[in-house]
């Protein structure tokens, strides 16, 4: 079975259901950083795993579920970061940026779904300014990229 | 059990979602970073506005959380230096990888197993981030004795 690419006016309501769904059920937010958070602090006693862990748990599983519906589940390391990459600067590149994501997230208590998704639309400021600051950072940086490397297109 | 198995289920539900919209592919988030495709922001925008929308009719309408049996209510936070500091290097991470944590776990999820080694160094940040702090704030509290003893 083939699934061409979810429209955005469906995707988007979906993603804000889930929001309103977890909020309804337990009324906690969403985030996928915490998942991360919850696996570095309690990852060595899976038995203190709590909701966060289970959400990504959840997420990796979703993944999986739709690429096994779709038929498109097949194993690669390929990556594709735009930049000429390749070997172990591609495989430092990848460590790297994670590493900066990682100290960032937790730094701003949140990443895209946890402040952006869902600290935006519950009002917080501080997500406000979290988004803007990571996408105008992201969108800079993307374009110095693609200009000084030419390597995306 | 219960709340894990609640977030179990909206995890797979967010991630089947990631999936299916291919926000898991770093070259769709590329060509939004790069501003060539509306896609993505047209679907965190609507995804945000159902949200808004959504819980708010929850809390206007005072009912209680199905498995927890609290009531619907959250509270927000101010925006401090951490806010913008982490999330700028947040978004240099974001703009070189094409992925962010929650695509990243969808991601690992369909088979790209690339992604393990992005969740390797996330995890590591994740990780060290706290001690980073810690040197910040505890530093100037580390009586002179106890630093020469190290």
């Amino acid at each position: 079975m083939t699934m061409a690419r979810c429209p955005w006016y469906i995707a988007g309501p979906l993603l804000g259901m889930v929001i309103v769904g977890l909020r309804a059920a337990v009324n906690k937010p969403l985030g996928a950083l915490g998942g991360y958070i919850d696996v570095v602090d309690h990852g060595s006693r899976p038995s203190h795993l709590g909701f966060s862990a289970f959400l990504l748990l959840g997420i990796v599983l979703g993944g999986a579920l739709f690429a096994n519906l779709a038929g498109t589940f097949s194993p690669t390391w390929v990556y594709s970061t735009g930049l000429p990459l390749n070997g172990s600067w591609q495989l430092a590149a990848l460590l790297g940026a994670g590493l900066a994501m990682g100290i960032g997230a937790r730094t701003a208590g949140g990443c895209t779904s946890g402040h952006g998704l869902c600290g935006v639309s519950l009002g917080s400021s501080a997500s406000a300014v979290s988004i803007i600051t990571f996408f105008a950072t992201a969108v800079a940086l993307a374009h110095a990229l693609a200009w000084l490397l030419g390597g995306t297109s | 059990m219960r709340v894990r198995l609640a977030g179990l289920l909206g995890g797979m539900g967010f991630g089947f979602v990631l999936s299916w919209a291919r926000l898991t592919d770093p070259t769709v988030i590329r060509n939004m970073l790069l501003l060539r495709e509306a896609h993505v922001f047209l679907i965190m925008g609507s995804a945000i506005a159902v949200a808004a929308i959504g819980v708010r009719l929850l809390r206007i309408a005072g009912v209680t959380s199905w498995i927890t049996r609290e009531p619907i209510g959250w509270s927000v936070q101010q925006p401090e230096r951490r806010h913008v500091v982490g999330s700028a290097l947040f978004g240099a991470g974001w703009s070189v990888l094409g992925t962010c944590p929650g695509p990243l776990a969808a991601m690992i999820g369909e088979g790209k197993l690339s992604g393990l080694i992005v969740g390797a160094g996330l995890l590591a940040g994740v990780a060290v981030q706290p001690t980073l702090k810690r040197h910040r704030t505890v530093e100037p509290h580390v009586e002179l004795s106890n630093a020469v003893g190290l």
